[in-house]
């Protein structure tokens, strides 16, 4: 998770996109989340990111209060929509001192504190890596919008759904359904779901859907997304 | 329909013991007959009237712009959205979401009441729109999903699914 890097126009870019949908950076309240986003930030947005604006100039509202915002403070990576890192510059202590020392201790003792170091990242890299196999695997979802069409005019749309509906399998929940005209009197069902990826799939969705031949004469994936 | 966001703005305040409401005419406008004086009829005006005596001033707006559009949006919700027709509950959702492309809030940097009555009269339209029509207006789906989370606030109407992340990116803002 990340932004990319928050200090050019394209990591500006992916914090307004995953801003259009929230007015929060995590949950429904100001939070320590939006205190660091915002400190990422070096100035205001341009207006034509609009989304990260209207945030940014919300947040500002909250600044005498930044401290005592809920929440603790991560990583800029642990932000952010998935699938993004973080590389904004200055938000990880970086390496400048280092750098720095490195010019002018000429005759220090570079190596052993080489070795120390690597033996170090080494020692926390397999602590990460027995802490991370010990957390339960993230549980991959999809939300699927069907479109589920039936035979004619004639078809009792609310025995159609009736049917979609019950079809039941572990891992799937029904959403939201709603009518769309067609043309010629003749309507579709549109329904979304959110089913888990490893146990349900959209053959088998179509499969079952499909049995109901009374009423259904064909269905369709509409949309297709990953949580 | 009204006494219902009477009483759920009154447990939002947490006045402790419930008004006793009636209606009147054909359009069952809430009336409030206090103790003393007359009585208070209107939906903003009890609404204002319950805010002031659970001593949350802060609701009505911070500041004197700030009460100016909360009260500009309180009238908004009863003279327009209420029992709007199909045509304009289109120009209703498409104003409303150009308003809030640069607000969290309809009314300053906090939630007013403005916020829960446009709520509370707009859940009707936003149950009835698709997953399509929902990012179409995404603004008002992102101000509603924010008001509909806030603690408190949604009492007696169901909660509305939206999803927090976008399908059919590329369409119009």
């Amino acid at each position: 998770m990340g932004f990319g890097d928050l200090k050019s126009a394209s990591g500006l870019k992916v914090l307004n996109d995953f801003l259009s949908t929230r007015s929060y950076i995590e949950g429904y309240v100001p939070s320590q989340a939006d205190v660091a986003v915002f400190d990422a930030i070096s100035a205001a947005p341009s207006a034509d990111l609009c989304h990260a604006l209207r945030w940014y100039n919300h947040i500002k509202s909250y600044q005498s209060q930044k401290n005592s915002l809920p929440g603790v403070k991560k990583p800029l990576g642990q932000y952010g929509p998935a699938g993004v890192a973080d590389t904004t510059s200055g938000s990880t202590p970086t390496s400048k001192d280092d750098d720095d020392d490195d010019d002018i201790d000429l005759f220090g003792s570079d190596d052993e504190e080489d070795s120390e170091a690597a033996r170090l990242k080494e020692e926390r890299l397999a602590e990460y890596a027995a802490k991370k196999a010990k957390k339960p695997t993230l549980i991959a979802k999809s939300s699927i919008l069907l479109d589920v069409k039936p035979w004619d005019d004639e078809t009792d749309m609310a025995k159609l759904e009736e049917c979609v509906r019950s079809v039941q399998m572990e891992g799937l929940v029904w959403g939201q359904s709603k009518l769309v005209p067609v043309g010629y009197g003749i309507k579709k069902l549109q329904i979304g779901c959110v089913v888990e990826d490893d146990k349900v799939g959209t053959d088998i969705l179509e499969e079952k859907i499909t049995a109901f031949e009374d009423f259904v004469q064909s269905m369709d994936v509409a949309a297709f997304n990953k949580i | 329909m009204a006494l219902r966001e009477l009483s759920s703005l009154e447990k939002f305040l947490g006045l402790k013991k419930p008004n006793k409401y009636s209606t009147q005419g054909d359009k069952k406008v809430p009336v409030l007959q206090s103790n003393n004086g007359a009585p208070l009829v209107g939906l903003v005006t009890i609404a204002c009237h319950l805010v002031k005596e659970a001593k949350r001033l802060e609701l009505l707006g911070d500041s004197a712009e700030s009460r100016a559009v909360v009260q500009q949006w309180l009238e908004h919700r009863v003279t327009k959205l209420d029992g709007c027709t199909k045509e304009e509950m289109k120009t209703i959702l498409k104003d409303l979401n150009l308003y809030l492309q640069d607000k969290v809030y309809l009314a300053g940097n906090q939630l007013t009441i403005a916020d829960t009555f446009m709520y509370y009269g707009i859940h009707p339209l936003i149950v009835d729109l698709a997953i399509q029509e929902k990012e179409q207006y995404v603004n008002v789906t992102r101000w509603f999903d924010h008001i509909q989370h806030y603690p408190g606030i949604r009492h007696h109407l169901p909660p509305v699914a939206v999803l927090r992340n976008r399908i059919y990116t590329g369409r119009h803002h």
